[in-house]
Formats: structure tokens, sequence, C-alpha cells
């Protein structure tokens, strides 16, 4: 063997080697190429942010900015309306001039542009470098969120991230209750605690009604569950609250279930130093006061406050243990800054997926072991070169995706089997140009190196239109389509290695050892 | 072994037999798509799809009942009691899938207002049930969390194993399970109707934006394609990979309408697929049109060419497709359901790839030869149509004006 063979042949086997070894499932890694949804079972959920949300709450905190300056500093305070997500108005009584709200304009609410409209009212829109900010922000926020979530529930291994359109992917191996996990995902979790007006009744005039007359433009009405003597739940009433939010959810430092007098699951909390004193404040100014808890504009209970309370309470409401739990949690991972709404929900049962690996690995086998007979039936000795060609190819592949953390999914199986296939190809086109050679009177070692070198651009070509198409599939595809597509790529690379490099060597090796050889197997 | 040695298969005479033959088909295809229409799976229309697997037989008249809108048929083999629910789509976005689940599981299940349902619920709620009762008294330590979520693993993975419980006994059968869990479980659990095997919904947003985006893949690949033949051949084989690229993926597409086979994500990958795999034997076949047109003494008119050429890798035509259609002959009888149609349209991707290479592209060639009235640069002064009069200065291909610039 001479110097350079020996060193291509070391190469070989080091690659043999290194794939192989990744592929070997291990204590820390027992299962070294992941296995996607469709294999594994788990859910594929596509959410829209609804930015518009985050958008809207900006633009309202704006207003409210706008008058609570204009008070302290002794202007008349402008009546303000908003008239899209990212724009308000504000009606300044009659002959008032604007220079003053256009100094706080530009002090305290910096990211709006001042205008006019038609009737002379001052307009404020946002601008539009805010606007992305703010787009951008909360869906960072959100993602961060769901992932604390997701991670608090155990699920191994979840995938969450930003795609285009405002929309977030969020991939959930293994999870077999989806409805539970999408609940605990979806719910916005924004905690508020506010100051009850009047007394809650069964529709929302009455509950206006009861409010005092000062109080009426500065409460929300907002709905809560009924209960009965027994704290059963019965049907809906509305409570008038402040406007005004004292204390919220980011105030809280932790969550967790306990278990009241008679033994029913709450929730109690612990606030952090700041909000424990905005509590303590707002609790102790207001003892014998209803103090509303408010989750996602809903009253989940309204109790008495009874005495000044600094670090931590307890919410109580008609719980159940899991309804319990899912609150804490939820509150522990923080409230989203805007609402979701599923676009898409994919969920394979483990039993489908346990099916669907079975059939897959079946058929591959199948496949595998039919190509490899008809190759060895047309090639003969040959064969076994395109043979070990493949079969080192197969590990290549399985090793790349061991190694990238490249996801296994069904069609990707089909993927494989098909990369195995075209993998032939590249060998047939050598073999056949060999054959050729060899009837045109060429001896074997001038046939083998005729036979590589003239099919090489050929096999350049073939391979690159079958990787413009991946790249179009990588491109287009979600999930498991993305999988097959990667698959393949993979695939077609390690076939260029193994059809040109590796079957070469094989071939040097057989027939360089003899001086000439004058017979080849093929 | 060795076939088609030597072979002198006069490929060109038969190109307007095959031309009609392929045109017949996607006619035939064109007709069932007016009679049908296209059967969009749920990735493009929008909607939802159900598959369940029952502990009994199916109550279909049940199902029919609650589910008025929707298709229910029958899913794998009777004795696999499995039922594949469609769902038409809806305007507004909600998660359809999960209500029908929802719907179904209070009708069939009355038990689960004061049960677990153990072939309906997954291995968190038992784990927390089995936590919050703690029959091995093992307290309210983490360790003791892991040690019930454990059990309730191994539970679900005996369901997994086979398909749905029947019976408690194969519950308590799975690893792990005390006979003070057995207890619980006979206590607090019971064995529902239905598993279910695969949800689905796709917003009418997604599905939407999803049909755009496919057909820009595949028309986009198409072209990329194209392109890259021109700037590796020239003009005429770039169109005509376009033209053959469209041929298989129209015969695929008519062999779909024939079966009335669902329209779903797999068959836009399998789509594209075939647009770069059937191309390679056309590629394959030029490349002999080229280097025999460097190597060759003798005058041949454009079709002597031609047909040496795809006699000459006649063979390896013939076994890479057939090595190809091994492997997907054995997807389609072993692969499963999820990809059977996947799998057919690839095969007849393949066979239509192949088939053109040898038919449809030397049409378009000689065709092309004939409208623009000159002798294609590809095969070189030597190769006319036989009408032709003497060659005329030769024009030099891309390659060649490369090579003399660079």
């Amino acid at each position: 063997m001479t110097r350079g063979l020996l060193w291509r042949v070391i190469l070989i086997l080091v690659v043999l080697v290194g794939f192989a070894w990744a592929i070997v499932p291990t204590k820390d890694t027992p299962e070294p190429i992941r296995r996607g949804l469709d294999l594994k079972g788990g859910t594929h959920l596509v959410m829209r942010v609804n930015v518009g949300d985050a958008v809207r709450l900006e633009t309202d905190q704006a207003s409210e900015m706008l008058k609570a300056q204009a008070k302290k500093g002794n202007l008349p305070i402008p009546a303000t309306k908003r008239v899209n997500d990212t724009t308000f108005v504000a009606v300044l009584p009659a002959d008032t001039p604007t220079s003053g709200y256009e100094t706080i304009a530009k002090d305290y609410i910096p990211s709006f542009d001042v205008g006019r409209t038609p009737e002379g009212a001052m307009q404020f829109k946002m601008k539009t470098a805010s606007l992305t900010a703010i787009e951008r922000d909360t869906i960072t926020h959100t993602v961060e969120t769901i992932d604390n979530r997701v991670n608090a529930l155990g699920v191994t291994e979840p995938y969450i991230a930003p795609e285009s359109n405002n929309r977030i992917v969020i991939q959930l191996p293994g999870v077999d209750d989806p409805a539970r996990v999408k609940d605990i995902i979806k719910t916005t979790a924004q905690l508020q605690f506010r100051l009850v007006e009047g007394e809650p009744a069964s529709d929302p005039t009455a509950t206006l009604n009861g409010v005092a007359p000062n109080m009426k433009t500065e409460v929300d009405i907002l709905p809560g569950t009924r209960e009965d003597a027994l704290g059963r739940a019965a049907g809906v009433e509305y409570y008038a609250v402040r406007k005004t939010v004292p204390v919220t959810g980011t105030d809280l430092k932790n969550a967790r279930v306990q278990k009241g007098q008679l033994g029913q699951p709450n929730v109690g909390f612990s606030l952090t130093p700041d909000g424990a004193r905005k509590f303590g404040d707002l609790t102790g100014a207001n003892i014998k006061r209803r103090l509303a808890i408010v989750l996602d504009n809903k009253v989940v209970s309204a109790p008495v406050i009874n005495s000044q309370i600094n670090e931590s309470g307890v919410i109580e409401g008609n719980f159940t243990q899991e309804q319990a739990a899912d609150l804490s949690l939820v509150l522990r991972s923080g409230s989203l800054p805007a609402s979701l709404t599923t676009l898409e929900e994919r969920t394979v049962g483990p039993s489908l997926g346990r099916d669907s690996i079975h059939q897959g690995v079946l058929a591959s086998l199948v496949g595998f072991i039919a190509l490899i007979l008809a190759v060895l039936l047309y090639y003969k000795g040959a064969g076994i070169n395109a043979v070990l060609a493949l079969l080192l190819n197969l590990i290549i592949l399985l090793g790349m995706m061991a190694i990238f953390h490249a996801t296994l999914t069904l069609p990707g199986i089909a993927g494989i089997i098909l990369t195995l296939g075209m993998a032939i190809d590249s060998n047939v086109l050598v073999f056949e140009r060999i054959r050729e050679e060899l009837r045109d009177g060429k001896v074997v070692r001038a046939a083998i190196e005729n036979g590589f070198s003239r099919a090489f651009g050929t096999i350049i070509d073939t391979h690159m239109t079958t990787i413009i198409s991946a790249l179009f599939l990588f491109q287009f595809g979600t999930g498991p389509i993305k999988g097959f597509a990667v698959t393949l790529l993979i695939g077609l690379f390690a076939s260029v290695f193994t059809a040109f490099f590796v079957s070469r060597v094989i071939f040097d090796v057989m027939y360089k050892a003899q001086n000439r050889p004058t017979e080849i197997s093929i | 072994m060795q076939i088609f040695v030597n072979s002198k298969f006069d490929f060109v005479r038969w190109r307007f037999y095959a031309v009609s033959f392929s045109v017949l088909f996607m006619l035939l295809g064109l007709a069932m798509f007016l009679k049908h229409g296209v059967n969009w799976g749920i990735d493009f229309a929008g909607g939802a799809t159900v598959t369940l697997k029952f502990r009994d037989a199916v109550p279909m008249d049940r199902l029919r009942a609650d589910l008025a809108d929707a298709s229910i048929q029958q899913y794998g083999p009777p004795e696999a009691r499995s039922v594949l629910i469609r769902l038409p789509e809806l305007k507004k976005e909600v998660d359809y899938a999960g209500l029908v689940v929802a719907k179904l599981n209070s009708d069939l299940n009355p038990q689960a207002a004061a049960k677990l349902d153990l072939n309906f619920n997954g291995r968190d709620r038992l784990a927390e049930l089995l936590y919050s009762v703690d029959p091995d008294a093992k307290g309210t330590v983490p360790t003791a969390k892991t040690y019930y979520q454990d059990v309730a693993q191994n539970i679900i993975n005996k369901r997994s194993e086979v398909g749905i419980f029947t019976n408690m006994a194969q519950v308590t059968s799975a690893p792990g399970v005390t006979t003070r869990i057995a207890g619980v479980l006979n206590d607090k659990t019971f064995l529902g109707a239905f598993n279910v095997l695969n949800q689905e919904t796709v917003g009418p947003q997604v599905g939407h934006d999803l049909q755009q985006k496919a057909m820009w893949a595949v028309i986009l690949s198409t072209l990329a394609m194209g392109l890259y033949l021109w700037l590796r051949f020239d003009l005429m084989f770039g169109a005509s990979a376009i033209v053959c690229i469209v041929h298989d993926v129209l015969m695929s597409l008519a062999f779909l309408m024939m079966i009335n086979g669902e329209f779903s994500l797999n068959i836009v990958a399998a789509l594209l697929l075939i647009v770069g795999f059937s191309i390679n034997d056309t590629v394959v076949m030029y490349d002999r049109v080229r280097e025999n047109k460097r190597k060759l003494k003798t005058r041949m008119t454009l079709e002597e060419q031609l047909n040496l050429a795809m006699n000459q890798t006649l063979s390896r035509t013939i076994l890479t497709s057939g090595s190809v259609v091994i492997v997907l002959v054995a997807l389609l009888l072993f692969g499963g359901k999820v990809i059977h149609e996947f799998a057919w349209i690839l095969l007849i991707g393949v066979l239509a790839g192949t088939y053109s290479t040898v038919t449809i592209v030397p049409a378009v060639a000689i065709a092309w030869n004939k409208f623009t009235g000159r002798g294609h640069d590809l095969s070189g002064p030597v190769a006319r149509t036989r009408t032709d009069n003497p060659p005329r200065q030769q024009t030099p291909t891309p390659q060649q004006r490369k090579r003399r610039a660079g």
C-alpha cells in the first residue's frame, strides 16, 4: 500500500469511528438522535401574539400620564379618547393654549408625536420606532414567559421560538395532555389588586348605580363568580373596581398552593420588598373595605381587608387542586404582555408515534436490504464496494444528525432511505463508466481512473439539482418537513464523499495492491 | 450481470406517442380535477382532524349524531377500532379539535366528572393524583413527586404499547405499580371509551399562508433548477429542463387527482423532491450528449446524438430509478398510513422523471431546434435536424466563452 493510500484509509476509518461514536447511546444521551413530535408524541403549536394588546396599553398609559401631569401642573384636564391602538386625541376646553401640553408630551411621553385633528383637538400618535420596539419587546417577553411556564411544567426539551408575523412556534415533545398545557401557556395571568367601590350586583348597570356619583368615571365594571352560602360557584356577579391599579402581579415574589381552613386549595403569595411596601400602604389605608383580586380582567375574589397586610397573602377562590396548582404556576412565571391566539395545533399521541416509528424502521430495513441485494446481484464484487460506501453513508448521515441535533421525523426516515437510493446513483454512474471503459479495451487501472474522473461532473450536477430542491423544501417546510429537508441535505453531502472518495479508496485497495490487475468483478 | 449493453433503441421516434400519452394522462387528471376539485388536507384548507382509538367497538352512530358536520371514517383495519374525524374549516381561530375531543369526552365518558380517565389523560394528571393521595407514603418531599411521576410514566408507556387499556389488569401490570397504588387506581380512575391518537387544528390564516408558500416553493425551485442548468449547460437545456420538471409534477398531480388523494404538506414535500430528483436522468443524458460532441469524429444529426446518449445512459437510468423505486415500494408497503400518499406521489414522480427523459426531453430538444431554425450549439456543428443544410459557423457555448474569457 502506498503512503497516500494509507492516509486515505486512515481518514476513512477516523470518519467511520467518529460518526459511529456519535450514534452510540450513552448514559448521558440515551437517545442520540432526537425524535420529532410525530415519532415521539407531543404537541406542536403556532400562536399569534396579539401585540396590539401591549400597544394599546402603552397608548392608554400615555393618555393617563398626560392627564396626571396636567393635573399636577394645574392645567385644565383634557378629555382623552383612544382612536386606534397607537393614537389618542385630547380635547381641550375652548381657548386653552396647547403649549403646556406639548411640553408635557415632550418630557413625559416622548414616544408620541403631537399633531392636530381636523376638529382642532390634539392628537398623539405613537412613533414608528417606538411601535416596533414595543412589538419586539412584547414578542421577546412572551417567549420568555412561555419558556418559564413550560419549564415549570417539567417538559423536556421544549422548543419555543418567534417567527415572522408576530407568531411563535411552540413544540412540546412528550406532552400527552395538550389541553392543559395550552391553558397554562395561554393564560395571560395579569394579576391586579384593585379597590372595590359600592357592592357587587347581578347586572353591570345595577353595580354602576351603586357607586358614589363622583367615582362613577373612576371605576371599571368587571365580572366575578358569585358564591352561595357554602362557598360554591353560583352564577356571575359584577364588581365596580377602581381604575387605578396599585399592586400588580409583577410585585409578587412567589406563589404556591396552600390548604385553607376547610382543606380547600388556595394560592398563597409573597411580595417583593417594594411590592410589600405598596401593599402595606394600600391595605393599611383601606381597612374594612373590599379589595378585589383581579386575574385577566375577572374578579377571582374580593375579600374584606381586616388588617394591614405587608408581605404575604392568600388568593381564595373556588379552586380545584389542579386549578390552584396551575394558577400558582402562572403567577410564578410572570404575566404575558399580550394575549395569544392559537393558529395551529398538531398533537400526536404517544401510541401513534410508536406505531409510526415501527413502520418507518420496518420500511427502511426492507428497502435497504432489497437495495443491497439488487446492487450485489448486479455488480458482484464492485457491489460489495457500493454496499460498503452505502453503509458508511448511513453512518455519516445518522452521526451528523446526532452531532447537529437534527430531529428525526417520519418523513425524515423516508428521506434517509430515499437518500440511500440516490447515493446508489453515484456508484452506478461510476460503475457503468468503468464497464464502458473496459468494453473499450482499457486496462483495469485506467478504467477505474477514467470511470471516476468522467463521472465526476455528472455526479456534481445531479447532486446540485437535488440540493437546490432540498433548500427550497427547508425554506418552505415546518416541523416534520424541515426535518426531512435536513436529513436529505446531510445525506447528499455524505453521498458525494462516499461515492467519490470512499468507493475510490476501496477500489485502490483492492486493485492497486496487485501490480497489474487484469480482472475486475463489476 | 448486465442489461442494455450497446442497446440501439430509437427513442426519438416514439416521442409523438409519448407526448400524446402524457397529454391524455394529464387531461384525465384535469377531468378528475374538474369533477371533484382538489381534496385539500387541513394543512391548506384549515379545519381539524381527530384520530381516536376506541376501547370497544366504534360507536359510529353516536359519533355521527354528536358531530353533525364532520366526516367520520374508519382508520386502519376494523380490528384497530380507530376512526378519523375531519371537521370543515371554521372562520374563526379556535381550538377546534380540542373542543371536539372535550365534547366527545363529556358524552362518552360520564364517569369523568368523578374519576380520572386513564385512556384519556396524560402522565401529569395521573402523577398529581397519586402524589396527592400518596398510597406508598412517600411524604411531600420532592423525591415523592418523581417517584409517582415515574410510576405514571410507566403506566402511560404501557398504554402506548397496548394502544388502549381494555381492562385494569393491563394498567396494574405496568412496572412500579404497587398493590397500594393499584388500589388507588381501582378506586379513583376508570378506563374511558377512547384514546386520542392524534389531533390537529389549522386555523384559516395558516392554511391560506401555506397554500401561497407551497405554490411559490414549487415554482421558484423549478425556475432555480432551470437557471442552474442554463448556467451549467445552456439555454435550451434550461428551458427543456423546466418543461421536463413541469411535466413530471403535472403527471404526479394528475395521478393524485385520479386517486382523489388528499393534498397535504407531505404532498408538497414530495413535489419539491420530484423537482430536484426527476431532472437527474435528464442531466446525465445531456452530459453525455455534450461529451459525445467533443469526442466523436463522425457527423450526426441531433436525433442520432440524442438516441446515442440515451442508449449509452440507459442502464444507469434504469438502475438508479430502479433502486429508488425499490425503496419507495418498501415505503408504500410498510411505511404506514401517514406517508402512504407521499410514497405514491414520489413513486409516480420518479417514474415520470425517467420516462420523460427518454421521451419528452428529446421531443422538446428537437422542437426547439426546428423552431429556432439552427443547429443547437450544445450538439455542435455536426448536429442538424435531417432537413438542414450544411453546417454553419459554430457558436460557442457559455462554458467555452467562459474558458476563453478566463
